[in-house]
């Protein structure tokens, strides 16, 4: 067998998948770039074209205080969705790990959200937390937590950049997430041999040291691999927010991907927009880097 | 090796206690699983309160999800909302179509996929862990910053609003995410000694992946071919963009626009309706395939 053979049998192979990636994966990136330093003005591009403005996108961008409240907020929403994320799945995989009648019944149950697509998400979440016919608030009424109706969606009380329908966004995006980081982090469960459990038992580990000493250090890389994912997919997010508030009330839960979206097909300012994606591209990068730094050394 | 060294450093670690369980001690154990019982609880309660709360509104009339306090269930169990998703939404239309895209994208993807998964995995060539590089930047980068550039280039190719601009679409999109996934499989779950073999009868290079290595790896196959279908199926960014005009619409577009910008949504029950038909395909989906996506999800996911 001649190793040139091999070698074109390896490049014939890989081309298609390298073609795509290139074409509709890097090259479009590297577009979005150079468009960040063009003016591209739908009312002005017949007679002066899409010429170089240098630095000018970004200094108006990080001048106007929407964007800058859209960045911290996106800041904000990776910190929460990543947080919520974590411990929710930590602790849905250890109640999830015991051996419990029904409990195939319930991983079931417990992974449908995984299921439905973001869009829908939003939509159901929007209609459980309408102010005036959400059961919750009519739970939290009848235990007397509450005399008049939160308005998940609508409350525009904000503490620094944090507000209610940020949270409540967050924790849409948590959901449809979730089972994802939980299936992750079973795996990763149920590979630590039972013996282990067992010998700290005798040792007289109690429950909480046998869960900080003995299943926190072993699901880590997990944990370091979703926590990168979910921060890197969080910068750019779109979905849940766009769908649910479409960035309000008052600009309070919009993010920079529904901030990018908006100038490019709603006000048709693809330089801004694109002046937008090139922050949440250096953002991801650099998490990125360092990622698949990590992921290549373990190969 | 990793699980006994930390057996031993458990063991080094925790002093040896006596063998009578303090009063205290049992206290705080029963403290710790009520905690853990009760935090459990509301993380299913957080989980399913959404998915219960949209079959019961989508077996609901009208008047009643408008009263208040809200039903907690429907009292005339209602199946008009069904007749009405069908026929104010032409929901079958829409899913039909994102079924179109949704499987020639999987089919596309995972073949294109499997092929570069493949000699990646197997063989060593110049370039290759700089085109696993560039293909793992790819899939990690968000959607987003991408967006503008494809919208103009399908434009100019004349690809908008057609079926097929949204497949080549998203078969590229899914293709990093399929090669990571395939390469990890078949290095972990395919003994490269059948090819061998293979080989050695006078299989070619391509013969051997054809005829041995695909069907061989079909568990892993299908659960990438699943996840894949699932992207596309779930996508609401691109197909709004590039495939939004009357009957091509996916049904996440179709779903979005019944539902309306902002504000509260209208025929809520109807909706609803819409939503648990659109969401019974891939729920069947999973059912058929829970144990093959478990298992190729952690096998590639997880390093080792």
């Amino acid at each position: 067998m001649s190793e040139s053979r091999k070698n074109l049998f390896c490049y014939l192979m890989v081309s298609p998948a390298l073609i795509l990636v290139v074409l509709l994966g890097i090259l479009p990136m590297l577009q979005s770039l150079v468009m960040a330093f063009q003016e591209y003005n739908l009312l002005t591009i017949r007679r002066v074209g899409t010429p170089f403005v240098g630095l000018d996108n970004f200094t108006t961008l990080f001048s106007e205080p929407l964007f800058l409240q859209t960045l911290v907020q996106t800041i904000l929403f990776v910190v929460i969705v990543v947080g919520f994320v974590i411990i929710l799945g930590l602790l849905a995989s250890q109640v999830l790990n015991q051996n419990f009648l029904g409990r195939s019944a319930i991983r079931t149950l417990f992974l449908l959200p995984w299921f439905i697509p973001p869009v829908i998400a939003a939509g159901i979440w929007k209609w459980l937390l309408n102010t005036n016919l959400s059961p919750i608030n009519a739970v939290l009424r009848d235990v007397g937590l509450i005399q008049t109706n939160i308005g998940f969606l609508t409350d525009t009380n904000t503490v620094g950049p944090f507000s209610l329908p940020m949270l409540v966004v967050s924790l849409v995006r948590t959901w449809n997430g979730l089972p994802f980081v939980t299936v992750m982090l079973l795996a990763g469960l149920q590979s630590i041999p039972s013996e282990v459990y067992e010998a700290a038992k005798i040792d007289g580990a109690s429950a909480f040291r046998r869960f900080t000493d003995i299943t926190l250090p072993l699901v880590r890389p997990i944990i370091i691999v979703v926590a990168t994912l979910l921060s890197i997919s969080g910068i750019g997010y779109f979905e849940v927010n766009y769908v649910m508030t479409g960035g309000g009330p008052r600009d309070l839960t919009n993010i920079l991907g529904v901030y990018a979206y908006d100038q490019a097909f709603t006000f048709y300012r693809f330089d801004y927009a694109a002046t937008a994606s090139s922050v949440i591209l250096i953002l991801t990068s650099v998490i990125a880097f360092f990622y698949i730094r990590y992921m290549l050394k373990g190969d | 090796m990793m699980q006994t060294v930390t057996t031993q450093s458990i063991r080094k670690q925790q002093p040896k206690v006596t063998e009578t369980i303090t009063f205290t001690k049992r206290i705080s154990q029963i403290g710790t699983i009520a905690l853990a019982l009760l935090l459990g609880f509301f993380v299913l309660v957080y989980v399913l309160l959404p998915i219960y709360w949209m079959v019961k509104s989508s077996f609901q009339t009208n008047y009643e999800i408008q009263s208040v306090p809200p039903l907690w269930l429907p009292t005339q169990f209602s199946l008009d909302t069904y007749r009405d998703a069908v026929t104010l939404i032409p929901i079958g239309r829409y899913m039909l179509n994102s079924l179109f895209v949704s499987s020639l994208t999987a089919v596309f993807a995972t073949t294109i996929a499997a092929m570069a998964a493949y000699v990646l995995a197997r063989f060593r060539f110049r370039f290759a862990s700089l085109i696993l590089g560039i293909i793992l930047f790819t899939q990690l980068i968000p959607h987003i910053t991408r967006v503008f550039p494809i919208y103009f280039f399908l434009q100019d190719l004349g690809l908008l609003n057609t079926y097929f601009g949204l497949i080549f679409a998203y078969t590229g999109f899914s293709i990093p995410y399929a090669v990571m996934m395939l390469q990890s499989y078949f290095r972990s779950s395919c003994p490269p000694e059948l090819e061998e073999a293979g080989m050695i009868d006078g299989c070619s290079y391509f013969g051997a992946f054809w005829r041995i290595v695909l069907p061989v790896s079909l568990p892993g196959i299908v659960a990438i071919g699943t996840f894949t279908f699932l992207g596309a199926w779930n996508d609401f960014l691109w197909a709004s963009l590039l495939l939004n005009r009357g009957e091509l619409k996916t049904l996440q577009v179709g779903l979005r626009e019944f539902m309306g910008e902002g504000g509260t949504i209208q025929n809520a029950n109807v909706f609803m309706a819409a939503c648990v038909l659109a969401t019974i395909p891939a729920v069947i989906l999973f059912i058929f395939l829970q144990r093959y996506m478990i298992n190729g999800i952690s096998a590639g996911a997880i390093k080792g």
